[in-house]
Parts: C-alpha cells; sequence; structure tokens
C-alpha cells in the first residue's frame, strides 16, 4: 500500500477532473451535478411511499382530504377484515384482499398458481434449453447450424405475432385456463437457449471429451458436466425468467376465463376493473403489495447476481 | 472433434440418434409454439378469421384497411411513434446521467442504483395501479394532492386526452431508467482509468473527457440500451390497458392512448378480428424487424470504422 492520500481514481463520473484544480473544488462540483439525481431519487421514493401507506389506511382514512402521509390509525384490515360480513353492511368495513374473490384462500390462490407456473417454466425451459444448447455447441451434427440460425432469427419476432394463432391451438386443445396453457407454450424460450450456446463455446471440450473417454453416456454427460459448468448462466437467465413469468399477463389475459386459474398479474387487473373508488385503494394497493412481494426479496437477497446476469446478457445479447 | 472418426458406424449413428434426442423437446416445442403459428399467423392476415366460421381468403384487404381506411388504426400507430421516441430519448439520457451520478462502489451510490432499478423487479401491474391510485381524479389523489399545494385546481389527469401520452412516458421513463442505469454503469467500468488520466495530463478539461473518451467508448451500451428500449417500447399494452382503459375503448379518452399491441387486443380479444388482428400484429413484426435490420447494419459499420 501506498501511504500518500492517493487521489480518487479518474474515471468516467462527475468527478472526472480538470487538471490545476483542487481534490475539493472537483469534489463540490461532482455533488453540485449530483443533486438533481438526488432529487430525482425522490421521486423514485414518493410513489412507493404512497403505495405502502395506502396498504394500511382505513376505508375512510382513504378518502380523505388532504390525504394523510403517516397512516392515522394502521390496520390490516386491507389484507382480511374480520368485521366485514357478507350479509350486513358495516359502515367503514370492506373485504380485505383475501375476502374479494369467490375462490378458495382468496388472493392467496392466485400467488399460488403464479408460483406453480413460474418454477415450472424457469425449470422446464432451462432443462430442455440446456439439453439442446449442449447438442448445437459442442456435438457435430448435420443441420445445426441451420437450426441455430432459425432460432437466433425468431428472437427479432414480437412474440404478440403468435399470439392469435396460439390462443386458437390452446382453444383446440382445450388447454384455455389450464396449467398446461400457461406452461407449455412457455418452455421453448429462443433467447436462453441462445445464451446458453455462447456460454457453452467459450468453455473448453476437455472436460466433456475425458468424460467421454471414460465411457459416460452423452445423458450423463449433460446431467454431471455440462449442467454443473452451465451454473452461472443458468443462474443469470433464471432471473430473467422469473421475473418475466411471474409478471407476465398480455398471455394470461387472453387464455384465463375462470377466476380459480387466474395468475397474480391478471387477479389484481381484475380486482382494480370490479372496484374503482378511493376507499378500495387500499384493498388494491395491498394486493399490488402482496405482487410485488416475493420479486423484491428475490432481488434484494440475490441484488449481486440481477447486476451481473443483466449486464451478461446484455454483452452477449 | 477427432475421435468420430475412429468409432465405427454404428456407434457413431447412435451418438447421432441420441443427438436428435436431446435437440428434440426444444425443437419441437419451438416448432409447434412460435414458428407453426408464425406461419399460421401470417395466413390469417390474409383472411377474415373471427375464431369461428371457417377463415376465408380476402387478400390484401387487410393491410390495405389497416393502412388506407382505418383511422383508428393510423391514431395507434400515430400515438406509438410519439411515445417511443419520447419514453426512449429521455429514458436513455436519464439512465446515462443516472450512471455517471452513481457508478461508485461506495454505499450511498449503492443504495441510490437499488432505489432506482427497484421498479424493475416491482410487479409491473401493481405499478400501474399504484400509478391509477396517484393520479386518481378527485382531491384525494397524490398528483392532485401536489397540484393543490401548488395553488392549482383539480385534475382530471387519466380523461384529459393531452395527457395521455405525457402521463405513459412517465410511468415508462420512470419505470425503466434503472435498467439502463445498471447497463451503462457496466459500461462505464470498463473503460480504463489511465485514459483519463492521460486526458488530465494532457489538459483536457472534464467536459472534453466525457465527449473523447465516455462518449464514444459507451456507444456499444448505448445502442443496446436505445435498441432494447425501442423494441420494448413498440410493444407496450400493459400500461394502457390497465391505467386507460375504459369501459367502451381500450385506449382510453378519444383512444388518446391507443397504441399498437392495445389496439391488437381490441380488434383480436374483443371483437374476434381475428384475422385482422393477426395483420396488425404483422405490421408491428415489421416495424420490429426494421428496428433488428438497422442494429445490425449499424453494428457491422460500427465495425468496420
Amino acid at each position: 500500500m501506498t501511504t500518500a492520500p492517493a487521489p480518487t481514481r479518474p474515471r468516467a463520473s462527475f468527478d472526472a477532473g480538470e487538471p490545476e484544480r483542487d481534490e475539493r473544488r472537483r469534489k463540490r462540483r461532482g455533488h453540485l451535478l449530483r443533486l438533481p439525481f438526488y432529487l430525482l431519487a425522490l421521486t423514485m421514493i414518493a410513489p412507493f411511499y404512497w403505495m405502502l401507506i395506502s396498504v394500511f389506511k382505513t376505508p375512510t382514512e382513504l378518502n380523505r382530504h388532504p390525504p394523510s402521509f403517516v397512516p392515522g390509525s394502521p390496520t390490516l384490515n386491507n389484507f382480511y377484515d374480520p368485521d366485514w360480513s357478507a350479509t350486513q353492511i358495516n359502515p367503514g368495513h370492506l373485504q380485505g384482499v383475501f375476502q374479494r374473490f369467490q375462490v378458495d384462500f382468496g388472493f392467496g390462490r392466485f400467488m399460488f398458481n403464479s408460483l406453480i407456473i413460474t418454477i415450472a417454466i424457469t425449470v422446464g425451459s432451462l432443462l430442455i434449453a440446456s439439453l439442446a444448447a449442449y447438442v448445437i455447441a459442442k456435438h457435430e451434427i448435420k443441420g445445426r447450424r441451420v437450426i441455430f440460425i432459425m432460432i437466433i432469427a425468431s428472437m427479432m419476432i414480437p412474440w404478440q405475432t403468435t399470439l392469435i394463432p396460439n390462443y386458437v391451438i390452446m382453444r383446440n386443445l382445450g388447454w384455455l385456463d389450464s396449467y398446461a396453457g400457461y406452461i407449455v407454450p412457455a418452455l421453448a424460450k429462443a433467447f436462453v437457449l441462445f445464451f446458453l450456446v455462447q456460454f457453452l463455446q467459450s468453455i473448453p471440450n476437455e472436460l466433456i471429451q475425458a468424460a467421454r473417454v471414460d465411457g459416460a453416456g452423452e445423458w450423463r454427460i449433460w446431467w454431471q458436466i455440462v449442467l454443473p459448468l452451465l451454473r452461472p448462466a443458468l443462474a443469470a437467465m433464471s432471473i430473467f425468467i422469473v421475473l418475466a413469468e411471474w409478471n407476465n399477463f398480455l398471455w394470461p389475459l387472453i387464455i384465463v376465463q375462470s377466476d380459480e386459474m387466474a395468475n397474480v398479474p391478471v387477479a389484481l387487473a381484475r380486482l382494480s376493473s370490479y372496484f374503482g373508488g378511493a376507499q378500495h385503494y387500499g384493498t388494491i394497493m395491498a394486493a399490488g403489495f402482496l405482487a410485488s412481494l416475493p420479486t423484491v426479496i428475490f432481488f434484494l437477497v440475490f441484488q449481486r447476481y440481477f447486476t451481473r446476469g443483466i449486464v451478461l446478457s446484455g454483452v452477449k445479447g | 472433434m477427432g475421435t468420430h472418426t475412429a468409432q465405427p458406424q454404428r456407434a457413431r449413428l447412435r451418438r447421432y440418434a441420441t443427438s436428435y434426442a436431446m435437440l428434440l423437446p426444444f425443437l419441437a416445442l419451438f416448432l409447434a409454439f412460435l414458428v407453426w403459428p408464425l406461419a399460421n399467423s401470417l395466413f390469417l392476415s390474409f383472411t377474415d378469421f373471427d375464431g369461428i366460421t371457417p377463415a376465408r381468403l380476402t387478400g390484401l384487404e387487410n393491410f390495405g384497411n389497416l393502412l388506407f381506411e382505418d383511422d383508428r388504426f393510423r391514431h395507434a400507430l400515430g400515438n406509438t411513434f410519439i411515445y417511443v421516441l419520447a419514453s426512449v430519448v429521455i429514458g436513455t439520457l436519464l439512465s446515462l446521467g443516472l450512471a455517471l451520478a452513481f457508478s461508485g462502489s461506495s454505499w450511498p451510490h449503492r443504495i441510490m442504483r437499488t432505489i432506482f432499478f427497484l421498479p424493475s423487479v416491482t410487479s409491473s401491474i401493481a405499478l400501474m395501479l399504484m400509478w391509477k391510485w396517484i393520479f386518481f381524479p378527485s382531491d384525494v389523489g397524490l398528483a392532485n394532492t401536489v397540484v393543490g399545494w401548488l395553488g392549482g385546481s383539480t385534475v382530471q389527469w387519466l380523461a384529459t386526452p393531452s395527457l395521455t401520452i405525457p402521463i405513459l412516458v412517465l410511468m415508462s421513463v420512470w419505470g425503466g431508467m434503472g435498467y439502463g442505469m445498471v447497463l451503462y454503469v457496466a459500461g462505464l467500468n470498463t473503460i480504463p482509468g489511465e485514459y483519463y488520466e492521460a486526458a488530465r495530463i494532457d489538459g483536457a478539461t472534464a467536459w472534453q473527457q466525457f465527449r473523447s473518451i465516455t462518449l464514444p467508448l459507451l456507444r456499444p451500451v448505448t445502442t443496446y440500451v436505445v435498441v432494447t428500449g425501442l423494441i420494448g417500447a413498440f410493444q407496450i399494452f400493459e400500461a394502457v390497458y390497465i391505467v386507460f382503459r375504459g369501459t367502451n375503448s381500450v385506449g382510453g379518452v378519444l383512444d388518446s392512448g391507443l397504441m399498437i399491441v392495445p389496439y391488437l387486443y381490441d380488434q383480436g380479444f374483443t371483437h374476434f378480428q381475428l384475422g385482422y388482428a393477426s395483420a396488425i400484429a404483422w405490421v408491428l413484426f415489421a416495424i420490429i424487424f426494421v428496428i433488428s435490420m438497422i442494429n445490425l447494419r449499424l453494428g457491422r459499420a460500427m465495425k468496420e470504422l
């Protein structure tokens, strides 16, 4: 370690400096240039704060003008109101999120649906894409170039182009309103395959060759060697898939008819189209809070992988 | 892979069979739910398919109607272009600014980055509902409260046609700039500090350093942020559907927020004009294809430079 108070590493930011200027002035200018962005951060926090406090307000308080910025009498009734009854009107009491839908477990049912669908699609699509990627990257078979180019080309297609025929297919198969309708059409993800192939191409063949010499079959090589090697790439991709599937809206909107089979986004949309008055926004925001909680926690725990995954896919994609 | 040739014919055949078997699950699903639907949608775009009676070929009628007759579609197209342009330009500039401001590894910078990235991991429909609540038409809403503090009177935010696209742009920029910021921060961290050192010794001002080192070296990131931004913005649906959809129109008051995909949804799934909706999908396809091609061209041209 050098002892001299090293000047901050010159970098591409507001700290970039001019010569002949002392450190102090440069720092001051950096702060000055950053100021608008700190103010911008306030406009990021304010909507979230507004959402969060609404979750704990009573219907009366939601209708108050001017609005309160700290809930006067914080309540959890927006999740479940024990004093609400379907048969008699109880002023100041509305159904909580878990009482709004006539399905077992209320909103929990949609969380469960979304969870099942997200896990199935994430695991399933990674498995089949890693199999195909292994073949395309490491097997010398006829047609692999054509297949790969076709898959790359398909990444330029907006998926909405296939929306209507896929809807018709689901209807003909009787898969509307079913888990199969959610999961099966979402399994073959071109960008995942593309990313995995690129990742595998950067891995030397020696390990795989050695396993072959030892007499390991291709399936075993895939399971015991390729999948562990792919782990960082699979982690990056799973983040994208989990976020996309948890928030998927347009496709479920089209294939889901019943309340039972709605995922969280569709349930949220229905909630807000059934109830519009200010007093209902406590419940609606509570539902939004529940919908966001899993992915936000997922993010806060795996924050490092998120940015790395985004950057990795951006650099390669 | 030299080992192949040494293997007897039959073992090689078996390896081939295994390879194709491993490829099969992906390929089968890819063909069934992407390639076939794609071809099918192209076919449907030349028909009057309504989802019930068998499709009847109508030639170029759908496209002719879309491009020359259908005022609502032209309106949707115009809205989409304005929205895309505004949201991508503003979003990219702010992403870059944020990255320049908070690219460090100190904890204030890390917290700032987390705050700006938060919308990217929050349920998008929940965010839309949050905006709907913020822009509540009476004075109990947040936006009207702020307007009240500034001495203004209550605004019907979501029912004022001239405010629709600005609000959509606001929601898009607010929700998306943190994502671009993360990409830009990664780009900034790949620029060697020596470049700035050298520039400083040569007497370059901060602005000159930014212009001649930072910006050019960030060009690949900018291209990526802009292209993915364009493609994403053209596909806008949820914001319109959740925040602006009225009882009789998906596009909000006077269709002021009508865009390509919401119109596709409207034609396909409220009016069941599946043939017509397929034609709309192919217009979207064409637009995104052109952007991808320009991107490829640009990329190649830049490599040759």
